[in-house]
Formats: structure tokens, C-alpha cells, sequence
């Protein structure tokens, strides 16, 4: 006993210098990150301008509970992520079993330089684009709807039709960048066993769904696991930067709702108290995503 | 056989058009705000989203827009948040890299849990603004650049860099007497140049890309980032309360009667520059780095 305090005294002298080099990063951790946390605890209490916050227990959260707009805002977000994991977490899939298929070298480059740009822009440029993209009546979508006959229609503050434009726009900016994982893991696969199959005779369909998709399946898997692991985010700065008085009852999600009833409004405790009741779901679905994630894929998450 | 072959290049011709209009569609919104913002004054009515090739070409819109005092100034803090982010990030990072590289140091694991702690769970936008409030750094470029100074992710991305460095190196400058701070910056960090190249473009897209924060924290309007006068211009637009904006416009010596849809094409094409010119290094780091970290960013 005693000696083992002696060899972990001697250890911690040893890396004195690494503990003062991890030290700016540990302030920081604890600075930016943990208090935040414990600040977190404005949800339970009323915020008072002159002396202490008062201690009001789950006050707020009853309040946010029994909100009619609070529950629209909950049913909107699981609405616009279930509808983008509908299309966003399958479109990738097919793109990089098409990409696989591509005999030419180059030709698949450039088209896979040109499709992962969208993914480095903000979604306040993205917003620009769309915009000026679905503009009535002269934006090209309307153009084109508009060869075809069809009366133009103004998207962004159509209530019918703003939800895809958050899919779609999603889509367009991450289609290529989430294509990365599975060509990657289609690269991984043995060469070996494609020629086999070759020699058997097998068309490129049946090497496609016999022996590529068996063999990314564990990724395909992960990611969906992750996807619902950060369901709750509805994507905040997609529908922050695209959204607009006519259609905000449509496409209100909590984290929209979050800043305007906390920082626009000054509801602070309220405000703190919704992204908290989002946080902890999150949480839940993260852990057990990662613990359903350890029984299918013998992984984790993390 | 000869029918099957003929039938096999026959579909991978149409694959090869399917991908090539695929990349059409994520090109060609940007390419249009490109032909917008070039596009001559007395054109410009008639310029719209089907406009392929610009008429009467000129660089007036963006000279224009980039003598708006609230444009040139978002262009400068936009490039100074960027680029005192990127060295205090880096620095940051690179440091909880290296003491985290080292697996037999005491109390590791603990400082692991506390940083994927992070990944998991946050105080919120409130708690955070709260925050930037008690310690005085509300208006302050420091509220902006030091938020999320180190992300965890990027964190362990680095970390599986550092591993690579071979131990036997580190030991011998340690047995050299060189300071654990000379060997991360003369040592880890020169060999280690392909996962620094990739979290510098991390932190760079971020910070460039960043509105959200800078909104929030800063009051004062010439400390923006051009994110944030981006914003301003496009989603305030569509709502007639951009008039403010445009009669700063006319007062500005330089300014013709601009058109709005130019201005704005102008500004988004601004935005992408920086972007486009890293774009290359981009694909080079940031894509492998995606494979070598986390699955999310």
C-alpha cells in the first residue's frame, strides 16, 4: 500500500509538466462546458434581478408541459427529423453504391469534388441559395414547374411545402458528404471476393446486393443507430435561417423555440427548461442508441 | 454476349449521366448567384434563375457592396475571428492531445470521461449566454473566438494523429532534458503536419461559417462577422425591413442604384471564396479526417 503511494507520488512528480500543459485545457473544459451545466439549473428556479434565485422545483417544466405551443414545437421537431431521416439517411446509400459503379477513375472524382461542397457552407449562404433558388416566380424551380404548366409557387412561405424544402435543402447540402463513410467501407471490401463472384457469373446487381450490401451493412447500421442517437436535433440553423412568419407554426422545432422564448422574450428559466427537457432525451436516446448500437454491431458509438 | 455487353455500357452510360446531373444540381444554385453578382446593371432585371451565361459582365456589384462600411468591416472580423480562432484552437487542441496521447499518465481515463461528457450533454444556449455575462465578455471578439475552442471531437481526431508519433522519439528527447512544451512543437507537432492541417480546417470552416454565437454575443453591429451582415441582408430582405441598409446604400459615395437580388448574390458568392480557395486541402485533410474520427461531426 505504502508502496504504491510511494510509485504514484513518483509518477505524478514525473509528469508534473504534462498536468501543467493539460491545465489551460481543463479551465477550458470547465469554464466553457461545466458551467454551463450547472447554470443549467435556472430551469428550476426563478430568475430574480435584485438577490438570489428562488428555488421553484419542476415549476417551469409544468408550465412547458401543459403549453399548447410547447407540444406543437415537440410534434414539429419529431415531424422534420423523421421526415429527413426518410430521405437523408437512404439517399447517401444508393449515391455510393452508383459512385462504386463508375469505371472511370476521374470522372468519379470530380463529380465527388463537386458534390461534397454544399456540406462547407453555412446554412445562412444555403438559406440565400434556396430562396433565391424557390423564388416566385422567377427562381429556376419555379421556371422549370413553370415549362411544365404548373402556376408558380411560392415555397418558402407555403405551409404545405416548407418541410421538404428543409428536407430537400438538407439533402442537397449532406447527400454527398454522407456518402463518404460507405464508399469508404464498400472500398474496404476484398477485391477477391468480387472476382469469385465474377467467375461464378454473377451480374453486377447480384455482386451489388449479395455481396456489397451484406458487407457495408454494419456501417449502414451505425449510422442509422447515430442518426437516431441526435434525433432531437432538428437541424437549428437550417430552420432558424429559413424559416419566416408564414409558416413558423409549421417548422417552430425546440431549439428555435428555446431562443426566442429564452433569449428574445427574456424567459430565461423556460427557455432553459425546454432545451434541458431536450437535452435529457437526447442523452437517453444517445446512450441507448449506443447500448443498442453494442448488441447489433458488437461496437459502440463512442 | 455481344448483346449483354452492349446492354452493360449502355447502363453505364446512363449511370454516367445520372451522377453528371446529380452534380449539375449541386453546382449550379452556386454557379447562378455567381452569374447574378457579375451580371451588368442594366441586365440585371432580366437576369433570373435560369440565366446561364451573364450579360454585360462587370465586378461593379461587388465593389459596390464591399464599400458598405458593414460589409467591409464583417469581411475584416470575419478574417480576424477566423484567424486568432484557428491559433488558440490548435494551440488548445494540440496541447489535451499530447498529455492525452500519454496512455499510463494518472487520472487519463477521468479526463477522457470529462471531455465525451461534453459530447453528450450541454448547459444550453441560456446557461452559455449567462455565462459570456458573468465573465464580461459579452461584445467582445474573445466571447466568439474562444466558444468551443476545443471540441472534443477534433480533440480525439488529433489524438489518433499523435499516436502515430513514435513513442521512442518522445522518450529520447524526454531523456534529452527537452521540456514536455519544446518536445509537443518541435517534435509531435512537425511530424504530426497532416492531422494539424486537418483540424486547422475544421476550426477554419467553423469559424468562417460561424453566425449563431456572433449574433447573440456581439451588440455592436461593426463587430459582426460577414455571417451575421449575410443574415442580415438575406432573411431581412424577404421581410422589406432591409430599407434601413439601403439608403446606408446611397449615402455610401461609390453606391449605384444596386439591385437587391445582385447584392445579395454578391455577398453569398463572398462568403463561398474562402471556401473554394482551401477547397483543395479541404478534400485532401477534411474528408480523410471525417474517416479517422468520430462518425458525427
Amino acid at each position: 500500500m505504502k508502496l504504491k503511494k510511494e510509485q504514484l507520488k513518483r509518477q505524478l512528480y514525473r509528469d508534473r509538466y504534462l498536468y501543467l500543459l493539460f491545465l489551460p485545457v481543463l479551465t477550458f473544459f470547465i469554464i466553457w462546458h461545466y458551467i454551463p451545466i450547472w447554470g443549467a439549473r435556472i430551469a428550476f428556479q426563478d430568475v430574480k434581478y435584485v438577490g438570489k434565485n428562488v428555488w421553484v422545483g419542476f415549476k417551469h417544466f409544468k408550465v412547458l408541459f401543459s403549453s399548447p405551443v410547447f407540444f406543437r414545437v415537440f410534434m414539429n421537431t419529431i415531424a422534420i427529423s423523421a421526415m429527413k431521416i426518410f430521405l437523408c439517411f437512404p439517399l447517401p446509400i444508393i449515391l455510393a453504391f452508383l459512385l462504386n459503379e463508375v469505371r472511370s477513375h476521374n470522372y468519379r472524382k470530380i463529380v465527388q469534388s463537386i458534390i461534397y461542397l454544399p456540406h462547407f457552407l453555412s446554412w445562412v449562404v444555403i438559406a440565400g441559395i434556396f430562396i433565391s433558388l424557390l423564388q416566385a416566380p422567377d427562381g429556376v424551380i419555379n421556371q422549370i414547374i413553370g415549362f411544365f404548366g404548373v402556376k408558380p409557387i411560392s415555397f418558402m412561405t407555403s405551409t404545405k411545402h416548407i418541410r421538404w424544402v428543409f428536407v430537400w435543402s438538407e439533402v442537397w447540402r449532406s447527400i454527398g458528404w454522407d456518402s463518404i463513410l460507405y464508399i469508404a467501407a464498400i472500398n474496404n471490401i476484398a477485391l477477391e471476393l468480387y472476382d469469385a463472384a465474377t467467375v461464378d457469373g454473377a451480374s453486377r446487381w447480384q455482386q451489388a446486393f449479395k455481396i456489397t450490401l451484406p458487407s457495408i451493412l454494419p456501417t449502414i447500421i451505425t449510422v442509422f443507430i447515430l442518426n437516431l442517437g441526435f434525433f432531437m436535433n432538428a437541424g437549428f440553423d437550417q430552420v432558424f435561417n429559413m424559416m419566416n412568419d408564414a409558416v413558423i407554426n409549421h417548422v417552430d422545432i425546440i431549439d428555435t423555440y428555446v431562443y426566442r422564448i429564452g433569449l428574445g422574450k427574456g424567459n430565461y428559466s423556460l427557455g432553459t427548461a425546454a432545451g434541458l427537457f431536450k437535452g435529457v432525451i437526447g442523452l437517453f436516446l444517445i446512450l441507448s442508441t449506443d447500448k443498442l448500437s453494442r448488441k447489433v454491431t458488437g461496437e459502440g458509438v463512442w | 454476349m455481344v448483346n449483354k455487353k452492349a446492354k452493360g455500357r449502355v447502363g453505364h452510360i446512363v449511370l454516367l449521366i445520372v451522377l453528371g446531373l446529380l452534380a449539375l444540381v449541386m453546382f449550379y444554385p452556386i454557379y447562378n448567384q455567381l452569374v447574378i453578382s457579375l451580371t451588368g446593371n442594366e441586365y440585371i432585371a432580366q437576369a433570373d434563375g435560369t440565366t446561364i451565361i451573364p450579360r454585360g459582365i462587370t465586378l461593379q456589384t461587388y465593389s459596390s457592396v464591399l464599400s458598405i462600411p458593414k460589409v467591409y468591416r464583417g469581411l475584416l472580423n470575419s478574417l480576424f475571428i477566423t484567424a486568432v480562432g484557428l491559433v488558440v484552437n490548435v494551440v488548445l487542441t494540440s496541447m489535451g492531445a499530447y498529455v492525452l496521447t500519454k496512455r499510463d499518465l494518472f487520472g487519463r481515463n477521468f479526463f477522457m470521461v470529462l471531455i465525451v461528457i461534453t459530447m453528450i450533454f450541454e448547459g444550453g444556449l441560456i446557461p452559455d449566454y449567462f455565462l459570456m455575462k458573468d465573465l464580461h465578455l459579452l461584445n467582445r471578439y474573445a466571447s466568439v473566438i474562444m466558444y468551443k475552442a476545443v471540441n472534443p471531437y477534433y480533440l480525439i481526431i488529433l489524438m489518433r494523429f499523435f499516436d502515430r508519433v513514435p513513442t521512442s522519439l518522445i522518450e529520447s528527447a524526454r531523456l534529452d532534458g527537452s521540456s514536455e512544451m519544446r518536445i509537443l512543437f518541435s517534435i509531435v507537432i512537425p511530424v504530426s503536419v497532416s492531422g494539424i492541417a486537418t483540424i486547422s480546417l475544421f476550426y477554419g470552416v467553423f469559424h468562417w461559417n460561424e453566425y449563431f454565437r456572433a449574433m447573440i454575443y456581439l451588440t455592436d453591429e461593426m463587430k459582426y462577422p460577414l455571417q451575421v451582415i449575410l443574415r442580415e441582408l438575406i432573411i431581412s430582405m424577404e421581410k422589406a425591413s432591409f430599407v434601413g441598409a439601403t439608403n446606408y446604400l446611397q449615402m455610401s459615395t461609390t453606391a449605384v442604384t444596386l439591385d437587391f437580388k445582385a447584392i445579395k448574390a454578391a455577398l453569398i458568392i463572398i462568403a463561398i471564396v474562402p471556401i473554394l480557395i482551401f477547397y483543395p486541402f479541404v478534400l485532401r485533410f477534411y474528408v480523410k479526417g471525417r474517416l479517422q474520427g468520430a462518425v458525427k461531426e
